[in-house]
């Protein structure tokens, strides 16, 4: 396949930031959340 | 990722329910089978182009990355406006004003990379001043600084307001971007699918794998959106209780959990 | 139920612990400078000037066409120019050091001579932006991007070499 690497690093980026950016968002949440008691959160 | 298990507070939820709810679980499986099903039809059983050979594989990245950051600066303008709107000033709508644009600034931003790896192959430069990597360059810029004014302090309502005015203001860049390729000479090819013409000049496959990829972002879009509103929420909830931060620090220092 | 102040909820080893909610005054909030979104937003509107230049020097149509040259403004032979034109089928010829080829827009056709091997997709009978230089006719060019279509052909594993150039051919008579 032609330019084989350009085309798996676009993906790779792709997926990859993505994928980062949920752990990310999940890490702080779970940190944030010792201190808001449970029956605050409206989507439970 | 392994203090929640030491922490004995009742209030600390089971570890996957801070924002994760049965619905947004069930949405991660079909997103990661959705993801490998593009990955499959996307690198390997799609055809490559005439012309651009397997380059053209970059599309199927590329195009619903910058959709989907449409959509989501659409979204911030609309929740925008809602909050903006309503009598009752609901900051719920402010944060998903702000969750919507931080995710679609990800988008941008993996639709900018993979564009510019795209762009290496065929037209043989990484990055080029044409109208529409230069109105999308600005966009990207407008949307972190939309970003950084939501991280300057004050109350929410202040920051609500603030960002409100900014995202109505803001919102109004994307139709020049998307209409750059049909205003002015570019570099930048033409919309295959959302242009003028009826006739989308695209073959099969390739139109299903580029739907396919739009459906997989559009669900990551949605998933990332209510993920980030819920911790924006409990972020908001923090500074409300009046606990400052170093009372984290101090009682994960108590119990002996670094960090 | 309520944290807040409610020992009973954190578990024995935290009892020497101080709940209490420590209040902070408006003031003080207020004095934290939030430093990083500042930072942030100087660089974003120091890059946004930049980009703002770049689209109004040189952005806003990024090339002429091939029959624009001396009739559009901004197209004036003479300056530096990017011209956009269809490689016209068989002039291309690489002497080793040079690559010599005609594009060809609205019934115009344009000598060019690159210094080099034209990179990403050039081939004949696709659009390419050149820039450069128009001297004594011929334009000197220094740099080649390759202006694909968006059109998406499925290209046929089956089809053999030489008649590879079908799809070329239909290329050229559009």
């Amino acid at each position: 396949m032609d330019d084989a690497g350009f085309i798996f690093a676009s993906y790779i980026i792709t997926f990859g930031a993505v994928g980062a950016y949920a752990l990310g968002i999940i890490r702080r949440a779970r940190k944030s959340s010792r201190e808001v008691p449970r029956d605050e959160r409206p989507w439970l | 990722m392994t203090t929640t298990d030491t922490n004995t507070s009742t209030n600390s939820s089971p570890r996957d329910r801070v924002t994760g709810t049965p619905f947004t679980r069930g949405l991660g499986v079909v997103i990661l089978a959705g993801m490998t099903l593009l990955i499959i039809l996307g690198i390997f059983v799609s055809p490559a182009d005439v012309n651009q050979g397997e380059s053209v594989r970059i599309m199927y990245a590329h195009v619903p990355g910058a959709w989907l950051a449409y959509l989501a600066f659409v979204v911030t303008g609309i929740s925008s406006a809602a909050y903006l709107w309503k009598r009752t000033r609901s900051l719920t709508w402010d944060r998903i004003a702000g969750a919507s644009a931080e995710v679609g600034v990800l988008f941008m931003g993996i639709s900018l990379v993979t564009g510019s790896l795209w762009g290496r192959i065929t037209w043989g430069t990484y990055w080029t001043w044409d109208a529409r990597l230069t109105t999308t360059a600005f966009l990207f810029v407008t949307y972190i600084g939309y970003l950084a004014v939501r991280g300057l302090g004050g109350t929410h309502q202040q920051r609500a307001r603030r960002s409100a005015v900014l995202a109505l203001l803001a919102v109004l860049e994307i139709p020049l971007v998307h209409f750059s390729v049909q205003l002015w000479n570019t570099l930048h090819q033409e919309a295959s699918v959302a242009g003028r013409g009826t006739d989308v000049e695209m073959d099969g496959l390739m139109l299903f794998t580029l739907f396919l990829g739009v459906a997989v972002f559009t669900l990551m879009y949605v998933w990332l959106l209510l993920h980030r509103q819920r911790s924006l929420a409990l972020d908001d909830m923090l500074d409300d209780s009046g606990l400052d931060n170093a009372l984290t620090a101090r009682r994960a220092e108590a119990q002996g959990v670094a960090r | 139920m309520n944290q807040i102040g409610n020992d009973d909820e954190i578990g024995t080893s935290a009892d020497s612990l101080d709940l209490s909610p420590r209040p902070v005054s408006a003031r003080q909030r207020r004095k934290r400078r939030p430093w990083p979104a500042i930072i942030v937003l100087l660089l974003v509107v120091v890059s946004g000037g930049v980009v703002l230049t770049k689209f109004l020097t040189s952005a806003i149509d990024y090339y002429c066409n091939v029959n624009e040259i001396g009739t559009k403004s901004g197209c004036e032979p003479g300056r530096r120019l990017r011209i956009q034109g269809v490689v016209d089928e068989g002039s291309v010829k690489n002497d080793g050091v040079n690559t010599k080829f005609d594009i060809s827009f609205g019934g115009e056709t344009l000598p060019v001579t690159y210094d080099g091997e034209p990179g990403g997709i050039f081939k004949e009978c696709i659009p390419v932006v050149v820039h450069g230089i128009l001297t004594d006719g011929i334009f000197l060019g220094d740099r080649v991007e390759v202006k694909h279509s968006n059109e998406y052909e499925a290209e046929n594993p089956d089809r053999v070499d030489d008649e590879a150039s079908t799809a070329e051919g239909t290329a050229c008579l559009q």
